[in-house]
């Protein structure tokens, strides 16, 4: 009984895990601008693998490899937020045609961007 | 035959012949000819004679360009058109062709592969054999392969060290960028390198935060894995690699300056030189004792401890300082051209 709930649990997670990540992997195709793309990724990153990393620990139990699945999901929360952060960075750099494609709501910053620190 | 009989008379011994017995014809006909028209007064062409002639040779110019120019554009409205498309059709027939082959010899190779698991595969041999049983006994190390790859095969791997400090030693013979400020070459070179780099961004404070919290972190784990590479998976190259990625990661974060302070040119060539002639040196020793049967002072130890097998945990020592370093040294001469 103990054991077909906590499948069950666990199966939810994953999948709604699978669907976060799904969703990240259609707004990625679908957008049509680089920053828009890297909203879609930067966000279901983090929800996506919490998610399924939770699924396992679930469908595992807790014991000490849990722990260490939650040192990833803490490493992967560190990352991936932070390397998507740079890459829209580096686009609001490079990019000279950024209010063709998008609404630019704080000039001040993008021209601080593009002449450097 | 005829053709035979004319290549006869024109070479060189019958006409030598023929000049011998009657003088040579050709060549008295040839200075007649030319006597009478220097005789008629042709000798200097006149002012017409030169004008027409330029005349003549400045059309048949004109003519040759106007049909190179004619074929150059037949040629360019035909790739445009009948040639993009047989070009492109060549291209999707030779994709299938070339896929479709490759798939056939991959699969043919896979079906002439041994059954998975089978006990009479050509893998099940004495030598796995012999690893396995005895690899902990004699070698000392807990994890089979680290035994295997620093001590049955210690050899190998050293080529493998080699091999990567031979290829940083062409990264650096084809990218390195002398640094010297009164040569105006180099100085050149070492703008074009930060212009390149010139739209990274820099100083990012979120990325600085994450990284000094991240980068002891992840050295700590590249260390473990060196050091515990005869206990546990890990070892000299995947513990290296961990290692020089963390440096990476604190180069993108601070810039050269603040890694040019612990690790310049200097050290990898150091760390690498020394690294390296520690392992050769070393496993010249352990060959040397063990092919002569001599007695030696390296012994397996109690397996499990963090200092036992032998040779393996400092040889893994020696290997991960090189790939460490190899990896630092491509990534910053891909970057700037220097250390």
């Amino acid at each position: 009984m103990l054991d077909t709930i906590r499948f069950i649990i666990s199966l939810l997670l994953t999948l709604a895990g699978l669907f976060v990540l799904l969703s990240g992997v259609v707004g990625i195709f679908k957008f049509k601008y680089s920053l828009s793309r890297i909203h879609a990724g930067a966000l279901f990153d983090t929800a996506g693998i919490v998610l399924m990393v939770l699924g396992v620990i679930v469908g595992q139990g807790f014991d000490l490899t849990s722990l260490k699945m939650l040192i990833i999901i803490g490493i992967l929360w560190l990352t991936s937020p932070v390397s998507g952060h740079l890459i829209g960075r580096l686009e609001i750099t490079i990019n000279d045609e950024l209010e063709k494609d998008m609404v630019v709501m704080d000039e001040r910053m993008v021209r601080h961007e593009k002449e450097g620190d | 035959m005829a053709k035979i009989r004319n290549d006869y008379e024109h070479s060189w011994w019958p006409r030598l012949l023929q000049w011998l017995e009657d003088g040579s014809t050709r060549l008295d006909d040839e200075l007649t000819a030319e006597m009478d028209e220097s005789r008629e007064g042709h000798l200097l062409p006149t002012h017409e004679d030169v004008a027409a002639h330029e005349a003549k040779l400045e059309e048949r110019r004109n003519q040759k360009l106007a049909d190179e120019l004619a074929m150059y554009a037949h040629a360019h409205e035909w790739t445009r058109t009948k040639g993009a498309k047989l070009a492109n059709w060549a291209y999707r027939i030779m994709s299938v062709v070339i896929c479709v082959s490759i798939i056939w010899v991959l699969l043919q190779t896979a079906a002439y592969l041994p059954p998975f698991g089978s006990p009479d595969n050509p893998v099940n041999n004495e030598v796995s054999q012999r690893y396995i049983e005895k690899g902990m006994e004699e070698t000392g190390a807990v994890n089979i392969v680290a035994g295997m790859i620093l001590d049955y095969r210690a050899f190998d791997t050293l080529g493998e060290s080699n091999v990567l400090f031979i290829a940083a030693c062409s990264v650096l013979i084809l990218l390195r960028v002398s640094s010297d400020k009164h040569d105006p070459t180099s100085v050149h070179q070492l703008e074009v390198e930060a212009d390149d780099r010139m739209y990274e961004p820099k100083n990012d404070i979120i990325l600085q935060h994450t990284v000094a919290f991240l980068v002891p972190v992840i050295l700590l784990f590249g260390v473990y894995g060196v050091m515990n590479g005869h206990i546990s998976p890990g070892g000299g190259f995947s513990g290296g690699a961990i290692m020089g990625a963390a440096l990476i990661l604190y180069l993108n974060a601070f810039g050269f300056k603040r890694t040019e302070r612990f690790f310049t040119f200097k050290t990898f060539k150091t760390v690498s030189v020394c690294a390296l002639s520690f392992y050769a040196i070393s496993k010249a020793y352990s060959f040397f004792t063990g092919a002569n049967h001599l007695h030696s002072f390296i012994t397996p130890g109690t397996p499990g401890k963090l200092f036992s097998a032998g040779l393996i945990p400092y040889l893994n020592i020696a290997v991960g300082a090189v790939v460490c370093c190899t990896m630092y040294a491509f990534y910053t001469h891909f970057r700037k051209g220097d250390m």
